[in-house]
C-alpha cells in the first residue's frame, strides 16, 4: 500500500534531533511534587475526575486535565515544536509581526435581494468600515439554476443574491473599484465556480482592469458540492474534482493573485461536525488536490502558496484557539516534508473564519451576540487571517442591516479596544493550550490517516463513508442537546418564561424574482444567441475530451450565457450521481 | 389508537440546507413510523408522492426563506388534489417568528424551528394524524 502522510511525517520527522526545553532534573524534582500535591491538596473527588471531556455544541470531546502543568508537555522543544512566529513551523503565526503588521481582514458576508440590493448592502458596509468584501449567492445561482427556471420559482433572491448572468455581476459590483478592494466570491462548488468566477474575470476585463490586479478569493472545494449540500441534482465526485483542478489551473496561470481554492471546514463543521473531523476533511482534499496539481505537472510552491482554508469556530473555546494553532503546524509539516515545498509562503496555513453559525438560537436571540464575539475571540487568538461574525438574529432569517452593522462593530471592538492585537500568540506557552494544540494535531492526522487508507479523499466521498459519518454525529449531538448533555444557555438550562423583546427580523425586497425574470428574458432576446450556442458547444466538447474547461466557461460568460444553460452542459456529459442515504 | 404512521418529508425546492430534516427523518424511524425522505422536490412532485404513497403526513423543510413563497403553493396542491383535509401537513426550518402564524393561516397543520424536541415532534405527530383520521 501506499504511504499515507502519516507515515511519510513519521518517517522524516521521527529521526530529527530534539532539544527538550525542560531540564531532566527539574522536570523530575516537579514531578514529585506535583504527586505531592494531588495526594495532600487535591480533593478525592478532583482525582477521581482528574480528566474532565467539555461537552460543547460542535465540540470534540477532547477530554482535559483539572490542571496543566509542564509535565503534561515535558518534552517540549521550543524551537522544533512552536518556533517564534513568521518562523518554521508557524505555529504561532504565518507572519512575525501577526496583526501589528496587517489587520485581519473585516470581511462580512453580504448578500440579498437583486444584484441592486447587494449592492447597496456592499456599500454600507464599507462606509462603515469593511475592510473586504464576502459576496454569497441566492439558493437558485449556487444550485445553479437560472432565475426564470421551474426549480427557482420562489426562491429567487433568497439567503444570497441572484446571479444568471455577467449583466448581475456588473450590478453588484457597481461603483467598487475591483482592483482596489479583495473579493471573496462565495461560490460554493467547484462547478459553479467555473460558470461565475469567469463572470467576475469577464466584468474586470470589460471594465479595463487587467487579471493580474485582482485580489480575493473563491471556495471551488468539492466538500461542499458532494458531502455537504441537499440538491436534486448531483454530479459525479470524480468529475466535480476534475473541475476543481481545472480551476485552479487556470486561475494559477491567469490571475496570480487570486486564491482559487477556499479548502472548506466551515460548511462541513455547520453541517455538524467535529472541529477535528472538520479540519481533517479540508486537509485530506488539500493533500489530495496537491497530488493531482503535481500529477498535472505544477510545481508543488506555486500551487501551495495560494491555497487558502475556511473553518468554524464554535463553542469549545481552547479547542478553537488550539486547534487553528495546530492544524497550521500541521500544514506546514506537509507541505515540507510530503509535498518537499521550498517557499515559506507555500507552507502556510492561511484562513478566513466565519464565527458558528449553527451555534445560535432563537430563543433570547440578544445572547447570540455573546456567543459569536466569544467564537470571533477564540479566531484571532488563533491567528486567522480575515473574519466574519454571525449575526444574532440569524436563528431567523438574513441579517437586517443593524444586526450587520452589529457583526461588524464586533471585529471592531476587537481589533480597536481589547488590546488583543498587540502581542502576537498570546496564548502561546500556557501548559494547556500547548498540550491541547499537540492533541489535537495529533487527532487531526489520524483521522486524514483514515481517510488516506480507505483509498483517498475522493473515494471516501464516493463510498459514503464520510457521509454516515457525519450523520452519525450531527443526529447525536442533537440527542445530547435535546438531552441537557451539552447545555444550551435559556434553551436547555436557565430557560426564562419572561419574553424576551421582539428583535427587528430581516424582509427579503419584494418583487425581485419578477424583475430578475424580466431581465433575463431581456437578455436571452438581446443577444447574439449564435455566439452563445457556439460557446456552449465548445464548452461541451472541452468537457468530453477532458480539456481544461475554463477557458471555454471565459467564452460563455463573454457570450452572455446563463448560468443554468452551462449547468445544463455539466449535466450532459458528466451525467448524475446518487449521494448515499443518509439517514 | 393509530396503526404505523406514514411520513413523507421533503426539502422545499433547492433548498441546500438538510441536516435538520436528516436529523427529524432518523427520529421519527426510531419513534417507530415508516419515513419516506424523497430529498429536494416542487409542491406537486410532493403532493404526488404523498398520495402515491398513502401518506398521513407531509413534513417539509426549508431554510433558505422560501417557506411562505413555496409552502403556499404546496397547500394549494394539496386542497386540488384533495388531500389537504387527509394528510398533516408540517413546516420545519427558520423564519421570522410572525411566519410561524402566516404558515398555520396558509394551512400547515404545525411548524417547527429551531430548538423544536423530537419529543415535541412526535407527540405534535401523532395527537394531528388521530385527530385527522377522527375528522
Amino acid at each position: 500500500m501506499k504511504k499515507t502522510t502519516k507515515d511519510i511525517l513519521h518517517e522524516k520527522l521521527s529521526s530529527r534531533k530534539r532539544m527538550p526545553l525542560y531540564n531532566p532534573e527539574a522536570l523530575q524534582t516537579l514531578r514529585q511534587r506535583f504527586e505531592h500535591w494531588m495526594n495532600s491538596t487535591v480533593r478525592e473527588k478532583d482525582r477521581e475526575h482528574w480528566m474532565k471531556t467539555p461537552r460543547t455544541v460542535l465540540g470534540s470531546d477532547i477530554p482535559r486535565e483539572m490542571l496543566y502543568t509542564p509535565l503534561s508537555n515535558p518534552d517540549l522543544d521550543y524551537q522544533e515544536d512552536l518556533g517564534n512566529s513568521g518562523q518554521e513551523p508557524f505555529a504561532r503565526g504565518i507572519h512575525a509581526n501577526m496583526y501589528r503588521g496587517r489587520e485581519f481582514t473585516m470581511r462580512q458576508l453580504t448578500g440579498f435581494g437583486s444584484p441592486e440590493d447587494t449592492n447597496e448592502r456592499i456599500k454600507f458596509m464599507l462606509d462603515h468600515g469593511a475592510t473586504g468584501l464576502n459576496v454569497l449567492f441566492d439558493i437558485p445561482t449556487i444550485q445553479m439554476y437560472d432565475s426564470d427556471d421551474p426549480l427557482s420559482a420562489g426562491q429567487v433572491g433568497m439567503s444570497g443574491v441572484c446571479v444568471d448572468s455577467i449583466e448581475d455581476m456588473a450590478l453588484i459590483f457597481k461603483d467598487i473599484p475591483l482592483d482596489k478592494v479583495t473579493v471573496s466570491i462565495v461560490t460554493h462548488y467547484p462547478s459553479n465556480t467555473a460558470i461565475l468566477f469567469p463572470m467576475f474575470l469577464v466584468l474586470a476585463e470589460e471594465r479595463g482592469i487587467p487579471w493580474d490586479k485582482l485580489q480575493g478569493s473563491v471556495q471551488n472545494d468539492i466538500t461542499l458540492e458532494e458531502l455537504i449540500r441537499s440538491g436534486p441534482e448531483y454530479m459525479p465526485p470524480r468529475d466535480c474534482f476534475r473541475i476543481q483542478c481545472d480551476n485552479i489551473e487556470f486561475i494559477r496561470r491567469n490571475v496570480p493573485q487570486w486564491n482559487f481554492i477556499t479548502l472548506n471546514g466551515y460548511n462541513l463543521r455547520e453541517f455538524g461536525t467535529s472541529g477535528v473531523t472538520e479540519i481533517a476533511v479540508a486537509v485530506a482534499n488539500g493533500i489530495e488536490t496537491m497530488e493531482e496539481m503535481v500529477r498535472r505537472g505544477h510545481n508543488a510552491d506555486s500551487i501551495a502558496n495560494r491555497l487558502a482554508f475556511f473553518w468554524s469556530p464554535a463553542s469549545d473555546f481552547f479547542e478553537e484557539v488550539a486547534r487553528i494553532r495546530g492544524v497550521r503546524r500541521l500544514w506546514y509539516k506537509i507541505m515540507k516534508y510530503r509535498f518537499n515545498a521550498k517557499d515559506p509562503r507555500a507552507m502556510w496555513m492561511r484562513c478566513h473564519v466565519q464565527t458558528s453559525g449553527v451555534s445560535l438560537i432563537q430563543q433570547e436571540p440578544l445572547n447570540n451576540i455573546i456567543r459569536s464575539a466569544y467564537h470571533a475571540l477564540a479566531a484571532i487568538f488563533g491567528g486567522v487571517q480575515s473574519l466574519h461574525v454571525d449575526s444574532f438574529d440569524e436563528a431567523y432569517s438574513v441579517p437586517t442591516e443593524e444586526a450587520a452593522l452589529l457583526s461588524l462593530r464586533t471585529q471592531q471592538i476587537i481589533q480597536e479596544e481589547i488590546g488583543v492585537t498587540d502581542v502576537v500568540d498570546p496564548l502561546g506557552g500556557s501548559f494547556y493550550v500547548e498540550a491541547l494544540t499537540n492533541d489535537i494535531e495529533q487527532r487531526i492526522l489520524d483521522e486524514v490517516d483514515e481517510i488516506e487508507r480507505a483509498g483517498g479523499y475522493v473515494a471516501a466521498i464516493e463510498n459514503g463513508e464520510l457521509h454516515k459519518k457525519i450523520a452519525t454525529y450531527f443526529s447525536n449531538q442533537q440527542r445530547e442537546i435535546e438531552d441537557g448533555e451539552i447545555k444550551v444557555v435559556a434553551y436547555n438550562i436557565y430557560k426564562s418564561d419572561i419574553e424576551p423583546p421582539p428583535i427587528n427580523v430581516f424582509r427579503y425586497p419584494e418583487g425581485v424574482e419578477e424583475r430578475q425574470k424580466a431581465r433575463i428574458g431581456k437578455l436571452r432576446l438581446d443577444r447574439d444567441n449564435g455566439k452563445v450556442s457556439r460557446a456552449l458547444t465548445g464548452l461541451k466538447e472541452a468537457c468530453g475530451k477532458r480539456k481544461n474547461i475554463f477557458p471555454y466557461t471565459i467564452e460563455c460568460a463573454r457570450a452572455r450565457c446563463t448560468e443554468g444553460e452551462l449547468f445544463k452542459v455539466f449535466k450532459e456529459v458528466f451525467g448524475l450521481w446518487k449521494p448515499p442515504a443518509l439517514w | 389508537m393509530v396503526g404505523k404512521i406514514k411520513v413523507l418529508l421533503s426539502k422545499l425546492g433547492l433548498d441546500v440546507h438538510n441536516r435538520g430534516l436528516i436529523t427529524v427523518a432518523r427520529q421519527l424511524r426510531n419513534a417507530g413510523m415508516e419515513v419516506i425522505y424523497i430529498g429536494n422536490a416542487l409542491p406537486k412532485e410532493i403532493i404526488s408522492a404523498a398520495i402515491q404513497e398513502y401518506v398521513d403526513v407531509v413534513g417539509v423543510s426549508s431554510l433558505g426563506g422560501a417557506h411562505i413563497t413555496l409552502g403556499t403553493p404546496l397547500i394549494e396542491q394539496a386542497k386540488r388534489e384533495g388531500v389537504k383535509d387527509k394528510v398533516v401537513f408540517l413546516m420545519g426550518g427558520v423564519f421570522p417568528p410572525e411566519d410561524n402564524v402566516i404558515l398555520k393561516e396558509i394551512g400547515f397543520d404545525e411548524v417547527f424551528t429551531p430548538g423544536a424536541t423530537r419529543d415535541e415532534i412526535v407527540s405534535s405527530i401523532k395527537k394531528l394524524v388521530s385527530s385527522k383520521k377522527r375528522s
